[in-house]
């Protein structure tokens, strides 16, 4: 299974690569939405985890593009986010969001959720 | 390394990163620029700062980025005005933030109430505007951080097992009933949400049997394959459910569906029969395939689009433990990520990679010897080697090609523009300015020039020791500035640029100048220079610069820390630069930074001297001339001087410099025109000119001691060492004494 994960902080996609590859999924980086959808229109993916607040293209913009492009219409993402307040997950959501993982993650929480969304 | 403190590692580099760019990004933002962009970049890195930390405990950093972010969300959408205290606030605050994340990285433990005055500043700030739009919204973010209390344990799981991943805690009351209707709309599927794998989440909980209902499920012609036509109504029999834990299984889809959850009082699940006057599934699958247009976008799940639960309940909702991943799948990807972790996962987006400086350096150095090797098999080629080895002379030839090329390559590598030292600059001249009641102005240009890291490194204290210098001593008082005419704020300039293989960092004020009464006073009283030694203007200047010339007397609370600029000039020396100050009185001083542009590889001219082979750096050359068409003169001391377009230039003749004989007759030897620091220019007399080549540099004083008027040696291309002449220290050395 791969993973897509987006977000420009270094520490987070490092440990995000560890755990998920400890847990047997295969990872791959980008480090802001523009370059996630790079990816994406190279690689099959299973799944996506992006940040929200990101240079370049923010997660909401790259969620709002996945979504556009047919081919990603059921392709599970989840918002990794430190936002507890609820209106960054909304608009995430809205923008087509499946699902969150609020910051900092439990391992074993981020893999749960991972397989919540994913077959 | 453990796994933790790599990702700690990882962290505060980050940090790093992200400190100096809040520095930066808040210094324009001082000057005026509000662009927006600005605002959402200083907002991420704090959050950054703030996500990373909490994944590690560090909670009082956590604590204040949280209300700091808070604020900087505020000001980035308007709630909050951006004024002038505000910014002031928001530089200090990156202060502490960095006090925060150096005494996590030190494992120290800063004071409760550190920071806690600017916390409640962001904290006051953000309420008094948010109470209007957002009653309470402080207060809900305050609860939530009790969240950031996770410690972060990377562990692994197991995905091939059967055994479900979420132990929920047992309901107290044993085994129990549930009845859950579940209606999806559109966006549900619209968010790629999918009812099979909230049923297969399900199933973690206890037995369930599923049971769609199909009421609204339209004739073919009618139907649309991304409608939605199914509800569901699910059996729950669980030891551990409750409907807290059930409703968490629906958290992805709240508000994309209608849900209701009823406890049973002990009855079994309800017996829901599937209706059986309408088509089976696997009909209308059948007719879809043949009418492509029914087809949702050729997915291959096209199982789990909206008409496939209809399949039969018992597919769905049977007991058998559902597997996140089948075992074959599993296998086949954990041996592909084995093979990943290796080498650091696949980073697909990334543009660029993180690597270990040493890892550098070792290419740096095998290029280095590689250079040698090159210019060894170059010397070895006369004439008739050339006349009989063509294909080889060209192969050496593309050799020396790619090899320059190779080098210049890796030296990029290296190179570091300066802006990562500049930047630390308007902060030092912020305090600077506060602490001495100066109104000063910092101006910095061609700060992406780039540099060796190496002497990157090397640079920042000598340079804010220079500009602490310009600050206290260069720029006046607001009072004497206005008496003589000047504007009441000072400015210093701090620049970067490359010159040839050399890059000049030149720090310049318009203050007062330096006191040249005072400094050749100084230099008298401690001996530096004779009582009856006269010295030109450009000569004190630099003055400054010797050893013991600081003293307590002018040690102030700012430039002072008990060294002077003697320290500077050790330092920039070290790393094969020079200093320079010319000071105009009244109107500025500017000291300008000599630094190479690498350290590792060096353009020389080969000379003899009494037989030895010496080198002597490309870049200080002016020009060489015969000894027989010199023109010297003899000064009355029986020194001797050498006459170049109208200028007496001092000769030394390294034969006796470094008390060596030389069997050359004068008029057969070569005057090598150098040029020291501040366009001063020193004749050197050597014997024969050999060539030019490049060397790699080694230290003298790693492997001997160190030798004055010698700046390090070099193994040649035929194994013999050849010395490094230093031009600088020959200038300013024991010139008088051995000059010819």
């Amino acid at each position: 299974m791969r993973v897509l994960t987006v977000d420009d902080s270094r520490t987070i996609l490092a440990m995000l690569h560890h755990t998920l590859t400890n847990a047997g999924f295969e990872v791959l980086q980008a480090e802001n939405g523009q370059l996630g959808l790079d990816v994406l229109a190279r690689e099959e993916v299973d799944v996506v985890i992006t940040d929200i607040n990101m240079p370049v293209m923010d997660g909401i913009e790259f969620i709002k593009n996945v979504r556009a492009t047919g081919k990603h219409q059921s392709l599970p993402i989840l918002i990794l986010t430190t936002e507890t307040s609820q209106d960054k997950r909304d608009q995430g959501r809205a923008a087509g969001g499946t699902g969150w993982i609020v910051k900092p993650f439990d391992p074993e929480k981020l893999i749960s959720v991972i397989n919540k969304v994913v077959h | 390394m453990s796994d933790l403190d790599e990702f700690k590692a990882t962290y505060f580099d980050e940090c790093s990163e992200l400190l100096l760019e809040l520095e930066e990004q808040f210094a324009a933002i001082e000057e005026g620029d509000r662009d927006s962009e600005r605002l959402n970049a200083v907002f991420r890195a704090i959050h950054s700062i703030k996500g990373g930390g909490g994944a590690f405990g560090f909670d009082g950093l956590v604590k204040f980025a949280h209300s700091f972010e808070t604020l900087l969300d505020y000001v980035r959408d308007g709630r909050v005005e951006l004024t002038e205290e505000v910014v002031t606030l928001c530089i200090r605050s990156v202060d502490i933030v960095a006090d925060f994340v150096n005494a996590a990285r030190n494992g120290d433990t800063l004071p409760a109430e550190y920071g806690a005055s600017e916390k409640a500043s962001f904290d006051a700030l953000a309420r008094g505007e948010a109470a209007e739009t957002e009653a309470g919204a402080g207060e809900s973010d305050e609860d939530s951080m009790d969240e950031f209390d996770i410690d972060f344990t990377p562990v692994s799981v197991d995905l091939s097992a059967d055994k479900p991943l979420s132990d929920l805690p047992v309901s107290p009351d044993g085994e129990s009933s549930w009845l859950i209707t579940f209606t999806p709309f559109p966006t549900l599927y619209e968010r790629a949400n999918d009812p099979l794998l909230l049923f297969r989440e399900l199933a973690l909980l206890g037995s369930i049997e599923v049971t769609a209902t199909l009421g609204g499920l339209p004739t073919l012609d009618q139907f649309d394959p991304f409608g939605v036509y199914c509800s569901w109504t699910i059996a729950l029999t669980s030891d551990k459910a409750s409907e807290e834990a059930i409703r968490e299984v629906f958290e992805f889809v709240d508000g994309d569906c209608e849900i209701t959850v009823e406890k049973q009082a002990g009855a079994p699940a309800a017996e829901i029969t599937e209706p059986d006057d309408l088509p089976s599934f696997a009909d209308l699958a059948e007719e879809a395939k043949a009418e492509r247009k029914f087809v949702p976008t050729g997915e291959p799940d096209a199982d789990s689009a909206p008409a496939a639960p209809a399949a039969p309940a018992a597919d769905v909702g049977a007991p058998t433990p559902v597997r996140p991943v089948t075992p074959a799948a599993a296998n086949g990807v954990s041996s592909a990520a084995a093979s990943e972790e290796a080498n650091g996962g696949r980073a697909v987006g990334m543009q660029s990679i993180r690597v270990d400086l040493d890892k550098v350096d070792r290419v740096v150095n095998m290029v280095g010897e590689l250079v040698i090797t090159q210019s060894m098999l170059t010397q070895q080629m006369d004439d008739a080697i050339r006349d009989r080895y063509q294909e080889l002379v060209r192969g050496i030839e593309v050799l020396a090609q790619t090899t320059r090329g190779l080098q210049d390559a890796v030296m990029a590598i290296r190179a570091q523009p300066v802006k990562s030292v500049f930047s630390r600059m308007p902060r030092l001249v912020r305090e600077l300015a506060a602490k001495t009641g100066k109104k000063i102005k910092l101006e910095t240009i061609g700060e992406n020039t780039e540099i060796d890291k190496t002497v990157i490194e090397q640079l920042s204290d000598p340079l804010t020791h220079m500009v602490r210098n310009s600050a206290d001593h260069g720029i006046e008082g607001l009072e004497n500035r206005l008496a003589s005419g000047k504007p009441e704020t000072g400015t210093i300039r701090l620049s970067a640029e490359q010159a040839g293989g050399n890059i000049l960092i030149v720090v310049e004020d318009d203050g007062q100048g330096i006191n040249r009464e005072r400094v050749l006073e100084i230099g008298r009283e401690r001996g530096i220079v004779g009582p009856d030694q006269q010295l030109t203007d450009e000569q004190i200047d630099n003055l400054i610069f010797a050893p013991g010339f600081s003293t307590a007397s002018e040690i102030s609370d700012i430039s002072g820390r008990g060294v002077g600029m003697d320290v500077v000039l050790s330092n920039i020396k070290k790393i094969g630069g020079s200093v320079h100050v010319r000071s105009w009185p009244g109107k500025g001083t500017r000291m300008t930074l000599r630094l190479p542009l690498t350290l590792a590889v060096l353009d020389v001219m080969l000379v003899k001297v009494a037989g030895s082979p010496y080198v002597i750096p490309l870049s200080s050359i002016v020009e060489t001339i015969q000894n027989s068409r010199a023109d010297f003169g003899h000064m009355p001391s029986g020194g001797k001087v050498l006459q170049v377009r109208g200028e007496y230039v001092q000769v030394v003749d390294l034969a006796r410099r470094f008390e060596m004989v030389t069997d050359q007759t004068d008029d057969n030897r070569f005057v090598v025109l150098c040029e020291a620091e501040g366009n001063s220019k020193v004749a050197l007399v050597v014997d024969d000119i050999i060539g030019q080549q490049q060397v790699v540099i080694k230290s003298l004083e790693e492997n001997f001691e160190r030798i004055n008027g010698i700046a390090g040696g070099t193994i040649l291309g035929d194994g013999n060492v050849a010395l490094i002449v230093d031009v600088q220290s020959l200038k300013t050395g024991h010139a008088h004494q051995n000059a010819a």
